[in-house]
């Protein structure tokens, strides 16, 4: 029981930020209908840009974690202008082999700076590394900044997206781009600016994640994938639906870990993707009665 | 009709391989191998040319694939004490069939669907390969023996780069031809609209899992030339860098066309080996090249070199995206089938 409620304690916040990430994948998917993946990667640029920041520069936490937010933005609106705005008119699936480039050149030009200091930058735990005791089971504080963080990221998108114009326009531009286009919409603006939000997302989801997992290069493809499951999983166009997405996720990875063999975590998102896509393609909470697959 | 002989898509392939041939005559070793490197790519690229440009679906799997007909080949050796030339077709057929699984879920998902759910499944090999370690010896990977030719008097890298010479040639003709026919036609007619693809008569489980074992089967043939040929297998060389290289290719040389993926894996290869030592650098150059051409060149350089080439042909070269099934797609259909008349009429 003790070892079930220590699993259960972990998925959840390991899940968390597996939706972190997944509403970064499916805000952009919300509003262009493309999966971008190197959204991996612009989380890695944020945790490279936190650690530079942080560890080299020497700027305390909270102004580093906010430059580093505003760098991946800055990147995420450079890739859409370069590399996704022309390819959008030749279909989706075009942008999909671009954002594929993109990753890669993300992850080389992260190689190329930040992968000569060592494998792993290890990033310096922010809250206390000792961890909280709850009854029995023990959990790490900065699991808990994570999952503090989601909660108030998920508030701030829906908040986002009911109180404020410009989220208003961007689920305008998702449900009908033409229709938002004839109402006055810049609707390339409006893309833009969804690429970078994402990659913002990405980006905040780098540097709370960093004092957890070490920075490397190759560190965005892995996470990615799992917030994929998780997107995949809640129906790639709701926002709660990634968040539940996450959270069973990590449940099933940290089952998966503790009753099989440590080995299985990896192969869940896999096995996630592939039969939530071909067996619930609308996702627990995608949109019903539309057939996008 | 005799000029543009000279100096097209015929011609061209003509050249290469024959320069191919004469290679080993003044090569060192290393040139050796990377044009021996060079026609396994042109596999490779034959065979995701045939699933990605004239199939039109956009799978992520083919360096999977490619991985698991070079550790079939190997463990069947390493594990079972087989030859290579026993090996080596068994690891291509399990790779095929494994492939061809991919078609089932092709027949469900489309377009981004199924990208997503092939990387995964490529993902998950490579978990296999690395977790599984009883069987593929883990992370490290393994040597393999390398290739007999006690039977012909031939040293052993001569021996496996004319192999892979003869039978890059044998599936290049095989893909020109099988492009050409009914069966090519049927993946261009499925590309350009599943819909009225299937209104035509073309049954889509067919000829999706017809486009998915033959893709796979080439990549299954370079992956068990590739064992013999490095005489040492491990996962990191079937990673996703690895199917970008082979996506590069394609997209470099142009999709849906044979010549173009000739083109793309040639001129790819030697990027790649000029830039072997820097990794960073070869991601930046190959997803840079990837991005460049999707924005200024979506067709490739096939392109060019129907412009400037007159008997360059390109009958079922693709037109559009990646995907044409995007409303609008009706001129490129018409096009192409103007165009696949008039080369009709002239041979």
């Amino acid at each position: 029981m003790l070892m079930f409620s220590y699993l259960m304690a972990t998925g959840i916040t390991t899940g968390a930020f597996y939706a972190l990430v997944a509403l970064g994948i499916v805000i952009v998917y919300k509003s262009t209908e493309v999966v971008n993946l190197a959204h991996g990667d612009l989380f890695m640029v944020g945790g490279m840009l936190a650690y530079t920041c942080y560890v080299m520069g020497g700027i305390p936490y909270l102004p580093s974690l906010l430059l580093a937010v505003a760098g991946a933005f800055v990147v995420g609106i450079l890739t859409e202008r370069v590399a996704y705005r022309s390819v959008l008119k030749h279909g989706l699936a075009s942008v999909l082999v671009a954002t594929i480039g993109v990753s890669f050149v993300l992850k080389g030009i992260g190689r190329y700076i930040w992968g000569g200091k060592g494998d792993y930058l290890a990033f310096p735990p922010i809250v206390s590394p000792e961890p909280l005791q709850f009854g029995n089971i023990m959990i790490m504080s900065q699991q808990l900044v994570v999952l503090f963080a989601v909660i108030v990221v998920m508030a701030a998108l829906a908040l986002f997206f009911k109180r404020t114009r410009a989220g208003k326009w961007m689920q305008a531009t998702a449900s009908n781009p033409k229709a938002a286009m004839l109402c006055g919409l810049r609707i390339d603006r409006i893309y833009m600016y969804t690429f970078a939000v994402g990659a913002a997302l990405a980006g905040a989801a780098g540097v709370l994640m960093a004092p957890l997992t070490h920075l490397y290069p190759d560190v965005g493809f892995v996470l990615f994938i799992k917030g994929m499951a998780a997107a995949v999983l809640g129906g790639l166009t709701s926002i709660p639906g990634a968040v539940l997405g996450g959270v069973l996720l990590g449940l099933a990875e940290q089952l998966a870990a503790g009753y099989l063999h440590s080995s299985f975590q990896d192969v869940v998102a896999f096995l996630v993707i592939m039969f939530a896509l071909i067996f619930l393609p609308t996702g627990l909470l995608g949109a019903r009665g539309l057939r996008k697959v | 009709m005799t000029l543009p002989v000279l100096v097209g898509n015929r011609s061209f392939l003509a050249l290469l391989f024959g320069v191919l041939l004469a290679l080993p005559a003044f090569a060192n070793q290393y040139t050796l191998f990377v044009g021996n490197l060079m026609l396994l790519y042109i596999i490779l690229a034959l065979g995701l040319n045939i699933l990605v440009g004239f199939a039109g679906l956009l799978a992520f799997a083919n360096a999977a694939i490619y991985g698991i007909g070079a550790y079939g080949t190997a463990l069947l050796q390493v594990h079972l004490g087989w030859s290579f030339w026993a090996a080596a077709p068994v690891g291509a057929v399990l790779a095929m069939l494994i492939g061809t699984l991919l078609a089932f879920p092709a027949l469900r998902l489309s377009g981004i669907f199924l990208a997503l759910a092939t990387l995964a499944f490529a993902q998950a090999t490579q978990w296999v390969l690395w977790h599984w370690q009883s069987v593929t010896f883990g992370a490290g990977g393994f040597r393999v023996p390398p290739p007999d030719f006690g039977w012909i008097p031939v040293k052993q890298d001569y021996g496996i780069y004319f192999v892979s010479w003869a039978v890059t040639l044998g599936l290049l003709l095989f893909t020109w031809r099988i492009m050409r026919s009914r069966i090519g036609r049927a993946f261009v007619a499925m590309r350009d609209g599943e819909i009225a693809a299937q209104s035509l008569g073309i049954d889509l489980l067919t000829y999706k899992a017809m486009a998915f074992a033959l893709s796979s089967f080439y990549a299954g043939v370079a992956g068990a030339l590739y064992s013999g040929l490095l005489g040492f297998v491990s996962p990191e060389a079937f990673d996703l860098f690895q199917m970008i290289i082979q996506k590069a290719m394609i997209v470099v040389g142009g999709l849906g066309s044979v010549v173009g993926s000739v083109l793309g894996a040639a001129l790819l290869v030697y990027v790649m080996e000029v830039l072997r030592e820097f990794k960073s650098t070869q991601e930046i150059v190959f997803g840079a090249l990837l991005i460049a051409f999707m924005v200024f060149q979506p067709h490739g350089l096939v392109v060019f070199m129907k412009r400037w080439l007159p008997g360059w042909e390109e009958p079922l070269h693709l037109a559009g995206g990646v995907q044409s099934t995007a409303p609008g797609h009706d001129t490129s259909v018409a096009g192409a089938t103007s165009k696949e008349h008039a080369s009709a009429e002239r041979t």
